[in-house]
């Protein structure tokens, strides 16, 4: 077997460039083929990365901490009390990059004109320019100064509804502790632009502001956790959980289950893109490869005919295949890297900032070129490919030997 | 005489079934000793070539015994035919003999590499065989660089490349002129004369048939003469 390889190489290779045309058809299918797979599936993972970056740097973070029954129902009896000593330790640990709190609580945001809800965030704002996008978002006025900061900031579409703008006053009403209406006015000092969903869901004020407000002491909503790589965030929380047993401690994953269902979602959707791209290539191979084979069915009488057997005849198309598809992968996987490698300096989608908002993308796609995936998917092409090529190989291999006398006829 | 290379008793092959059956040989006794040079002639649809695909193991009889280099055929299965074909026969088609994108030497050294023939061996012996026919300074001749005359003298240094016990042509001439057939003919008839090598030959061109020293006619898939001389 292997030397026959050795032998029917050099022919194999030869009788490739008997029919150019169809060759290069066969490349250009298979080259194609493979980059629009290489292409798409580093352009999905580069989006959910960034939609994924987007909406946990925005406000998520790697996971956040709650009070049993807050994540429930978000409601002032739900709070909890400042971290712990021992939950302070385990979050001031080097494995964590930073962490902050805040008050989350459900109310309405009141102007001369309407009356939205809106959940009232009471935060730290140094902490927050640290480990969220959304100070930086600023396009009017200022973001908050400290947590004693009792202006608001909103979001631009917000501030659109309820016709206000900075320097304007809107009140902000929320169940107290004492169990009756919360609501004092406060002045608009900032307006963020983010995804409409976000800008129509927060009204941002300072930690110790939002809690003199609800008549609170110190207790707080949430804890976000930030974590400088993802990839252990299972673990840090399993660890965060054994130093707070009585509170609910959750990873983004858990919290945002649109976010893990796409991540999920556009890993099975590849798949689904190689299988409609395989098919297509396929019945180009088969095609091009049967014509191919019908051409030649003299000649392949001829070999039978010398003595060559039909498992040889077999071998030698299906090389003369594994050499053509081999090529295209090997072109395809070419192309794939350098136009990654030329998009390297990032896809700005801002122009379509509605539809990147409405998936929760971020505005900018960075592009990886993934080794492993390059590897994965040129070979399962590649062997898929000589897999569909074997039925026109038989085919060559069942030729007559008696068609090479017969000629003559 | 000595043991007979081919042996045909009662060999009939029938194409097809019902009215449709075509009775291609009805009935075949022949035999083929070692060092003949016969010929084989008859008209269009005789069978000729049915027969000849007979001898060459390339197809098997409906009913009756054919027997090649005292190996049965009817016992053998494909692959068994194949290794008979490639040891024990040559082949000289009527057109298409040569894999076109091989160079002469290589389409002679392809059935000795079949055969698991050293490398070195090969080149050797295959040089040497293009050189009998007439063939020194053409060996990386492409087949779309020679002549008819000369792509069918690579086929039968191809097929003398092996030794065979017999080398078939099946219409070796009828693509080439009066020069070139002839010289094909001398050829062959030289290597019958010098090496021993038995040849059969069907053809229905008279020049051919000349040259030969056993004729044989065939007439509606029977022998109907067989004459030596
Ligand atoms: N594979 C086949 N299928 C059907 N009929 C065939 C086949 N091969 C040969 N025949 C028929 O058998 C007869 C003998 O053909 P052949 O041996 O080719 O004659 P010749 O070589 O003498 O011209 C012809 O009638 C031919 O049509
Ligand atoms: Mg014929």
């Amino acid at each position: 077997m292997m030397k026959s390889l050795k032998t029917f190489t050099p022919l194999a290779w030869r009788n490739l460039w008997r029919n150019a045309r169809r060759t290069s058809i066969t490349l250009i299918v298979v080259s194609v083929g493979l980059w629009s797979v290489l292409f798409f599936n580093s352009f999905m993972n580069a989006w959910v990365q960034s939609s994924k970056d987007a909406a946990l740097d925005l406000l998520l973070g790697s996971g956040q901490i709650h009070a049993v029954g807050y994540m429930d129902d978000p409601n002032i009896e739900a709070l909890m009390p400042p971290p712990s000593a021992a939950l302070t330790a385990a979050l001031d640990d080097t494995r964590i990059t930073d962490w902050t709190t805040r008050i989350a609580l459900p109310g309405v945001v009141v102007s001369e004109y309407k009356t939205l809800p809106v959940t009232v965030m009471g935060v730290n704002p140094e902490a927050e320019a640290r480990i969220s996008s959304l100070p930086g978002k600023l396009v009017e006025g200022r973001y908050l100064d400290d947590t004693d900061d009792d202006g608001v900031v909103l979001g631009l579409h917000m501030v659109e509804r309820l016709k206000t703008g900075i320097g304007r006053r809107v009140i902000l009403m929320s169940q107290g502790i004492d169990g009756a209406m919360a609501e004092r006015s406060f002045d608009v000092v900032g307006v963020f632009d983010a995804d409409q969903a976000t800008e129509d869901f927060f009204a941002f004020t300072g930690l110790k502001a939002s809690q003199a407000f609800l008549g609170l002491d110190d207790q707080i909503a949430e804890i976000v956790v930030v974590l400088p790589d993802e990839a252990d965030v299972d673990a840090e929380f399993t660890r965060l959980r054994e130093a707070a047993p009585d509170l609910d401690a959750r990873t983004w994953k858990e919290l945002n289950l649109f976010l893990a269902s796409t991540d999920s979602f556009m890993g099975a959707f590849i798949y689904i893109w190689l299988g409609v791209v395989f098919s297509l290539m396929a019945i180009g191979i088969v095609n091009t490869q049967l014509m191919a084979v019908f051409e030649r069915t003299q000649e392949f009488g001829l070999l039978r005919a010398l003595g060559m057997k039909p498992r040889l005849v077999l071998l030698l198309v299906t090389l003369e295949s594994a050499m053509l598809i081999g090529a295209g992968v090997l072109i395809g996987a070419a192309i794939s890297a350098l136009t990654i490698w030329s998009l390297q300096g990032g896809i700005d989608l801002s122009a379509y900032a509605l539809a990147v908002e409405m998936a929760q993308g971020g505005n900018i796609i960075y592009m990886e070129y993934d080794p492993g995936s390059f590897v994965l998917f040129s070979v399962l092409i590649w062997i898929l490919g000589i897999g569909v090529a074997l039925w026109p190989a038989r085919r060559a291999s069942k030729a007559s030997p008696v068609e090479a006398m017969r000629y003559a006829s | 005489m000595s043991n007979p290379i081919v042996t045909c008793r009662g060999v009939t092959k029938v194409f097809g079934k019902g009215d449709l059956a075509v009775h291609a040989l009805a009935g075949v006794d022949l035999d083929f000793a070692p060092g003949d040079f016969a010929t084989l002639a008859g008209p269009s649809g005789s069978g000729k070539t049915t027969l000849l695909n007979m001898i060459g193991a390339l197809d098997t009889p409906t009913a009756g015994e054919v027997s090649i280099a005292g190996n049965r055929l009817n016992d053998m299965n494909k692959s068994q035919l194949s290794d008979l074909r490639l040891t024990k026969i040559g082949f000289v088609f009527q057109s298409l003999n040569l894999i076109p994108v091989l160079s002469a030497v290589e389409n002679v050294e392809f059935v000795l590499e079949l055969q698991h023939c050293p490398a070195a061996e090969q080149r050797e012996r295959a040089i040497k065989v293009l050189e009998q026919v007439g063939l020194k300074g053409m060996e990386n001749r492409r087949p779309s660089a020679m002549s008819g005359g000369q792509q069918q003298r690579v086929a039968v240094a191809r097929a003398l490349v092996t030794k065979p016990a017999i080398v078939l042509a099946d219409e070796p001439t009828a693509n080439l002129d009066s020069k070139n057939s002839s010289d094909l003919m001398d050829l062959m008839a030289q290597l019958n004369a010098d090496l021993g090598i038995t040849f059969v030959i069907g053809t229905h061109d008279v020049s051919v048939m000349k040259r030969s020293r056993r004729h044989l006619e065939m007439l509606d898939g029977r022998i109907s003469s067989d004459t030596r001389r």
